[in-house]
């Protein structure tokens, strides 16, 4: 576009329009880095939980959750650093960002300040992580985080229902499904691939 | 016979529309993006955002990346306001 006051008829200008908005497309880099960085994470941290409380005998297991700072710290950094050298921000990628850290602050709080009431809290947490994986899913227009999203509803019912070894389980097999599988298929996309904008 | 709606002047020019168009559809972008999108050079491309600048259309925020500097463009409420009275005298003339 050589021409800085070219005009033009109503047809080119309506093909301007339309071939100027098919151009704008979110990027799903980042998305697959925070779901295999937390997906690993999570997974690594409720599966220790289990087999040091159920077959090591060690009561105050849940110290090993204190791990998930350091992913906080992680994928603050990576997030800030990346989104840097955003050269454009859809309005798709605005609401991915900001559901994943309304997210962030409902768990802060729920962590310091109801966890002597809720005991267990694998399947609040499933329930609550399936709202921001889904609307993901949907921004996305990617199909294996939605059916991420209602794996976790359902293994929070499994942690609700199940005995003492099946709730255990079910919140490492919730990070296999809604975060493990997408994150990978993701990534098998390449950083080149991309996603129509919302 | 109901008389055309006058097209929007500043908008009614190839690389200024391109611009509004990219901008109507993303939050923000920046100068190296539309650069890109748009096919224009940069001397042309920061003229015209100068211009839309000046207009109201656009806002401009300057920043300083990682090691460079960093031109962030994004539409304003009246730039939204004119696009959307473009593209409706557009549908108008064209009668679609």
């Amino acid at each position: 576009m050589e021409n800085e006051e070219k005009l033009m008829t109503g047809e080119e200008s309506l093909r301007v329009i339309s071939d100027m908005i098919s151009k704008t497309r979110v990027s799903v880099t980042q998305a697959s880095f925070h779901l295999l960085l937390w997906g690993w994470l999570i997974f690594a941290c409720s599966l220790s939980e289990f087999l040091l409380w159920k077959y090591a005998g060690w009561a105050d297991s849940w110290y090993v959750w204190f791990a998930v700072i350091a992913g906080v710290v992680a994928s603050f950094a990576y997030g800030f650093a990346k989104g840097k050298r955003e050269r454009i921000f859809t309005y798709g990628t605005k609401i991915y960002v900001w559901t994943w850290i309304a997210f962030f602050w409902a768990s802060v709080i729920f962590f310091i300040v109801f966890p002597l009431e809720t005991g267990d809290v694998a399947k609040y947490m499933l329930l609550m992580a399936g709202i921001p994986l889904l609307i993901s899913g949907v921004v996305l227009n990617f199909r294996p985080m939605m059916l991420g999203a209602a794996a976790f509803w359902l293994l929070a019912l499994v942690a609700h229902f199940g005995g003492d070894t099946v709730s255990g389980l079910a919140m490492p097999a919730a990070m296999i499904i809604g975060y493990l599988i997408p994150g990978y298929l993701l990534r098998k996309r390449g950083s080149h691939d991309t996603f129509q904008g919302a | 016979m109901t008389p055309f709606r006058e097209l929007d002047p500043l908008l009614h020019s190839q690389l200024r529309l391109a611009i509004m168009s990219i901008l109507i559809s993303v939050d923000s972008a920046d100068f190296i993006y539309l650069r890109e999108k748009t096919d224009a050079t940069a001397g042309n491309l920061s003229v015209q955002i100068g211009k839309l600048k000046e207009a109201g259309y656009i806002s401009v925020k300057k920043s300083f990346g990682e090691s460079y500097p960093q031109t962030m463009c994004r539409i304003t409420d009246l730039g939204r306001q004119r696009f959307a009275e473009y593209v409706a005298a557009l549908k108008d003339y064209l009668r679609v």
